[in-house]
């Protein structure tokens, strides 16, 4: 297996091992070692979360540098619906939609039609499935990169329908080549994206294959440059552009926001990673069988909430809404578009869906049981506090990465004075850092400047 | 033979809905974190789920046993309940002699002894009216080299 792409990068001399991403990490993929952070490539899932805590900005995001998209010559913008809920209530999508014109963009695709087929696809294939259920979303990335690290018994339960923005990549570069006379290669589909995990899923998609679009602008990225455009465009005439409908841009129902094709019964969405694994947790036991779909987003409040969105989540909403409300009844070119595409087009995901192969699987399972066993016993001499300063997220990984060879047993604390000295040398800087005693309030030697309060 | 590797018990309270389903979780990460194959992990927690609910349900208590072998997992429920004055009935599909209270928690369906059986390679029960019932289930490892 070729080597894993991450969406964050520790930085190690900016990283000051302060343990904050260990501990937000929720596949614990994060150990701090000699003051510096690492990641276990195998585990991480590409949420964000390390890089939203780190107080030192030693954690930067993997991003296609923009100017890779100059050897194009078409360039064709696919815009995340959680774009248009970034500007003020009378904004229109149609408003961003020409200033992304004007920045340069060749192109601003109708990614509602692409929105539209995948959400019948999907309900097709629910009604189709003949089981296990539920069936799992798969738009978001930290979703399903999550079923095949930590629930690899789930992984076909993850539907086999390919992402809108994937469909949508391919079927403007046909369009385009054919309308522009242009190769396909010459073309490219460029993702607005709320956040860093949509970018990895087109570097490298979870399901091993190559993704039909050739680059990301992050919605934080380019928004001054929008916000700007918007109000230079709107004492001009035809600034509002009515070169699209606002339904062929923005499309409420949305793998990226509701199905409403679905039964609300038998559907379920779900936002922020804590609440998908609670959830998950019940659907491998066996639980929520009369659940038919689940549509899963690892930001809280879904994909407005990305990392890499400007609004806050509750302004966005209600953006949404406000737009949702307003839109117009498809138009008959709308549909006979969508009817078109749906009769030649195959929606399906174009490779299955694996569990990601962890570290601990190349030893046979004799080893595994006796490295369990061995973590069970040094479990019995560790404090169970789960303080952290062994570099590892919790005594019980830390028995793990011991009965794995991976970390000294006297990396604990409790277990070694020589840690704490060790430690202090990396953590503690000015007088005390030395070694010696610091003086405390109340016994002799205590300076007056010290402001113990006794 | 097959050799034991891993044996592990576990205590159920009966009538403890609030506790219901923390063993299953249990056997779960243990399971799942020595990377056996996770069709067999699934299959287990599954039966091991069902099995707990059922001693939650009607026992005072019981225990719950898994046994790791190098070639299937052993899962042993015995409780201290009512028993099963007929296994064929119980068996079937539907089949329920829960409570409305049950019911409405979500549980007795009548599905989980005919479930426990369907994900399990091989299947027993053992019960005498008056005293408990036990339940013996297999489910075999296809690929843990």
């Amino acid at each position: 297996m070729s080597e894993l792409t991450h969406g964050f990068k520790i930085g190690v001399e900016k990283c000051d091992g302060r343990m904050h991403c260990m501990r937000a990490c929720p596949t614990h993929a994060i150990r701090v070692k000699g003051g510096k952070a690492r990641v276990i490539p195998e585990l991480c899932i590409d949420c964000g979360n390390c890089l939203a805590v780190c107080p030192t900005g030693a954690i930067t995001a993997t991003t296609l540098p923009f100017t890779a998209l100059d050897k194009f010559k078409f360039k064709v913008v696919v815009a995340s619906p959680a774009l248009f809920a970034q500007f003020g209530p009378n904004v229109t999508p149609a408003q961003v939609g020409r200033a992304l014109l004007d920045l340069g963009f060749d192109a601003v695709w109708e990614y509602a039609v692409d929105i539209e087929l995948i959400d019948r696809a999907i309900s097709k294939t629910i009604r189709n499935w003949p089981g296990p259920f539920p069936l799992i979303s798969n738009s978001c990335p930290v979703v399903v990169r999550l079923v095949q690290v930590a629930y690899p018994a789930m992984v076909d339960q993850v539907i086999s329908v390919d992402a809108p923005r994937e469909i949508a990549a391919r079927e403007l570069k046909r369009r385009f080549a054919e309308e522009k006379n242009l190769k396909p290669e010459e073309i490219a589909a460029v993702y607005i994206t709320p956040c860093q995990a949509k970018t990895i899923s087109i570097i490298q998609p979870a399901e091993g294959v190559s993704s039909h679009l050739d680059g990301t602008v992050a919605i934080k990225e380019i928004y001054n440059d929008i916000l700007f455009r918007i109000q230079r465009n709107a004492g001009r005439e035809n600034g509002g552009a009515s070169f699209l409908a606002i339904g062929e841009l923005f499309h409420w129902g949305t793998p990226e926001g509701e199905f409403p094709h679905l039964l609300r019964e038998h559907y379920l969405p779900l936002t922020g990673l804590q609440d998908v694994i609670k959830v998950f947790d019940d659907i491998e036991k066996g639980k929520l069988r009369n659940i038919e779909f689940l549509e899963c987003h690892a930001c809280p409040g879904g994909c407005i909430g990305g990392n890499l969105t400007v609004e806050n989540i509750y302004a966005a909403r209600s953006k949404l809404l406000r737009l949702s409300a307003a839109l117009p009844r498809p138009s008959a070119g709308f549909e006979a578009e969508v009817a078109r595409r749906c009769a030649t087009e195959d929606l399906s995901l174009r490779g299955p869906l694996k569990p990601r192969r962890l570290g601990g699987d190349a030893f046979d399972l004799r080893e595994r049981v006796l490295r369990k066993k061995r973590a069970d016993e040094l479990m019995k001499g560790l404090p169970g506090l789960n303080c952290g300063l062994c570099g590892a997220p919790s005594c019980r990984h830390h028995a793990e990465d011991v009965a794995a060879g991976w970390a000294d047993v006297s990396d604990c604390v409790f277990l070694s004075r020589t840690r704490i000295d060790r430690l202090r040398r990396i953590y503690v800087r000015g007088e005390a850092a030395d070694g010696r005693d610091v003086p405390t309030g109340g016994g002799e030697g205590s300076s007056k400047g010290d402001s113990h309060g006794g | 033979m097959a050799a034991e590797l891993l044996r592990e018990s576990y205590e159920i309270q009966g009538r403890n809905f609030d506790k219901a389903g923390e063993i299953s979780s249990e056997i779960k990460s243990l399971l799942g974190g020595l990377g056996l194959d996770a069709a067999a992990v699934r299959r287990t927690v599954i039966v091991a789920f069902e099995a707990e609910m059922n001693v939650v349900m009607y026992a005072r208590r019981g225990t719950l046993t898994v046994i790791l072998t190098d070639e299937d997992i052993d899962l042993e429920v015995r409780d201290e309940g009512p028993g099963i004055p007929d296994v064929g009935l119980a068996m079937q599909e539907g089949y329920s002699t829960a409570s409305d209270e049950m019911r409405e928690m979500g549980f007795g369906f009548g599905m989980g002894l005919p479930n426990m059986k369907k994900n399990a390679d091989a299947f027993r029960i053992e019960t005498e009216v008056g005293k408990g019932t036990s339940v013996l289930a297999t489910i075999r490892l296809n690929s843990h080299v």
